[in-house]
């Protein structure tokens, strides 16, 4: 019976745990939470918090599957298809995770619960909206003591957003060491000076980064209600002036609107993407490069589900906001560097899994990224062959080759190294890994679109 | 396993008296924060008050 595996990042809680049993997930309920779990249930919160659509909604499973000894519950939460993790989200997402987490926990005081931890990686998007994943996380309320989870929440939600915030830079990959949140003196001393200036910093970042609350504990704190509601208020507020973009123009953010390349040119290859894609038959997509996501758009409006990462935060922070407002479409864009995509790390390097073990899709479409990569990073045509057999079972990637206007104009800031980069070199190493399917010349370019399926 | 479960439900433990202090500032801010909105209501028409519902980050 006991033929589960159970899920390397879910062993921090007594109250149960994550599990994969017969390729699916499961979360048991241990005997310690049994209490707790009833009040969820039976108080209404359950029941509120999946109306509105911000908690994962389960079915209770009375069957016992791990066999053991504090088994008091097994649930079977609705799937998420695809999981990302903080590093992976731009600062709207971050921030809608945030303003979330807040959310459900002042639902959770109206019922005399509150959340004993806040970090987002209890927080997963699903359909363009936040949902809240650890149906464990909730316990029951005492008036008298303060948030439990208030350090955590600034460790990992806080700080990240006012470093991002205030340094107008990208800190996905700060985050990806980080995994528990930025201690607050590292953060005290990577704000700038002007931050000082602003309540909500002085009040969250420098007094906690001050020893003044060493000598607390929970016996010398007294709290109430009121005074964690003016600090949920408080919190809610700060979070909520965040701006939803940041006002920087990136080399990316405008690319299509700003790009000398025609309207012709996005015409024509949008009428061979949609055939191209409609040959493959995939129903999931992940769309490396992605831009604004244009093309990720299109697939999504084909029925596929389609994961969008690009590189440039901003891009994805845009494409974000305007999935977010089309209710259902199944896209999913994430900040992702193809050129070092998120590794696994956490305890035991098993805690959080590598991107490419978390996201797989039949169909990998790289528009327009080959030359960024060869020439941009050096990678050879070889190496990247040999990384796209391992990731795309079908793909669909543009060449553009070396007399090419984006590719002429990378070439002008460096010395020309490439000898290989050639359509030529390019199908015969991609042969040896792919059968090249179809290969169409985009009109009025010298690009050429393939479509490949793995050997 | 004891420890393991203290060290959990407690991951905040150094910010129990911060919490209390930083509530304490917040209190007084509200306070005339709300008596500014009294004296700003009585002269002006209110506004809608901003809630956390009126948030849009589900689409």
């Amino acid at each position: 019976m006991a033929n589960y595996t159970r899920h390397p990042a879910s062993f921090k809680d007594p109250s149960g745990f994550v599990f994969e049993w017969e390729g699916k997930y499961y979360r048991q309920v241990n005997q310690y939470y049994a209490a707790q779990y009833r009040q969820l249930m039976d108080s209404g919160l359950y029941a509120q918090l999946v109306q509105k659509g911000w908690l994962v909604k389960h079915e209770e499973v009375h069957t016992n599957l791990t066999n053991s000894d504090d088994w008091y519950l097994t649930l079977r939460p609705e799937t998420i298809p695809y999981i990302s993790y903080p590093y992976e989200w731009c600062f709207a997402q971050f921030r809608d995770a945030a303003l979330l987490t807040l959310r459900i926990l002042r639902t959770a005081l109206e019922f005399g619960m509150i959340l004993k931890d806040a970090t987002p990686f209890n927080i997963q998007f699903h359909k363009g909206k936040p949902v809240f994943i650890d149906t464990l996380s909730f316990d029951t309320y005492d008036p008298s003591q303060p948030w439990v989870a208030y350090r955590q929440f600034c460790q990992c939600f806080l700080f990240p957003l006012y470093l991002e915030h205030y340094l107008k830079s990208d800190i996905q990959k700060i985050l990806s060491t980080y995994i528990n949140g930025i201690p607050v003196d590292i953060i005290a001393k990577l704000l700038p000076l002007k931050s000082r200036l602003n309540l909500g910093v002085w009040l969250h970042v420098y007094l906690q980064n001050t020893n003044i609350g060493e000598k607390g504990n929970k016996a010398t704190a007294r709290f109430s209600r009121k005074k964690l509601n003016d600090l949920v208020t408080h919190l809610e507020n700060i979070i909520r002036n965040f701006p939803d973009d940041k006002p920087i123009k990136t080399t990316w953010s405008n690319y299509y609107d700003d790009t000398i390349l025609s309207q012709s040119y996005l015409q024509e290859k949008e009428k061979l993407v949609r055939d191209f894609c409609a040959q493959t038959g995939a129903r999931t997509a992940l769309d490396l490069g992605a831009n604004d996501g244009h093309f990720s758009k299109i697939l999504a409006g084909m029925g596929m589900e389609v994961v969008a990462t690009d590189m440039d935060s901003r891009c994805i922070n845009r494409l974000y906001l305007e999935t977010k407002k089309q209710s259902g479409l199944a896209l999913l864009p994430l900040v992702m560097d193809v050129s070092n995509p998120s590794p696994a790390v956490g305890f035991n390097n098993q805690e959080r899994s590598a991107f490419h073990d978390r996201i797989q899709m039949e169909l990998v479409l790289a528009l327009a990224l080959v030359h960024h990569l060869v020439i941009g990073r050096n990678i050879s045509l070889q190496t990247l062959a040999g990384y796209f057999n391992k990731i795309a079972p079908q793909l669909i990637m543009e060449f553009v080759p070396k007399d090419d206007e984006k590719v002429q104009q990378m070439l002008r800031s460096r010395q020309d190294v490439f000898i290989d980069y050639h359509q030529e070199q390019f199908e015969t190493v991609f042969s040896q890994y792919f059968t090249i399917k179809r290969q169409e010349n985009i009109p009025g370019t010298k690009r050429t679109l393939y479509w490949m399926v793995r050997k | 396993m004891f420890l393991s479960i203290l060290l959990y439900v407690d991951p905040g433990s150094g910010s129990y008296l911060i919490q209390v202090i930083i509530a304490a500032i917040l209190g007084i801010l509200f306070y005339f924060k709300n008596i500014w909105w009294k004296i700003k209501a009585f002269f002006w028409r209110p506004k809608k008050e901003d809630t956390s519902e009126n948030d849009n980050i589900n689409g």
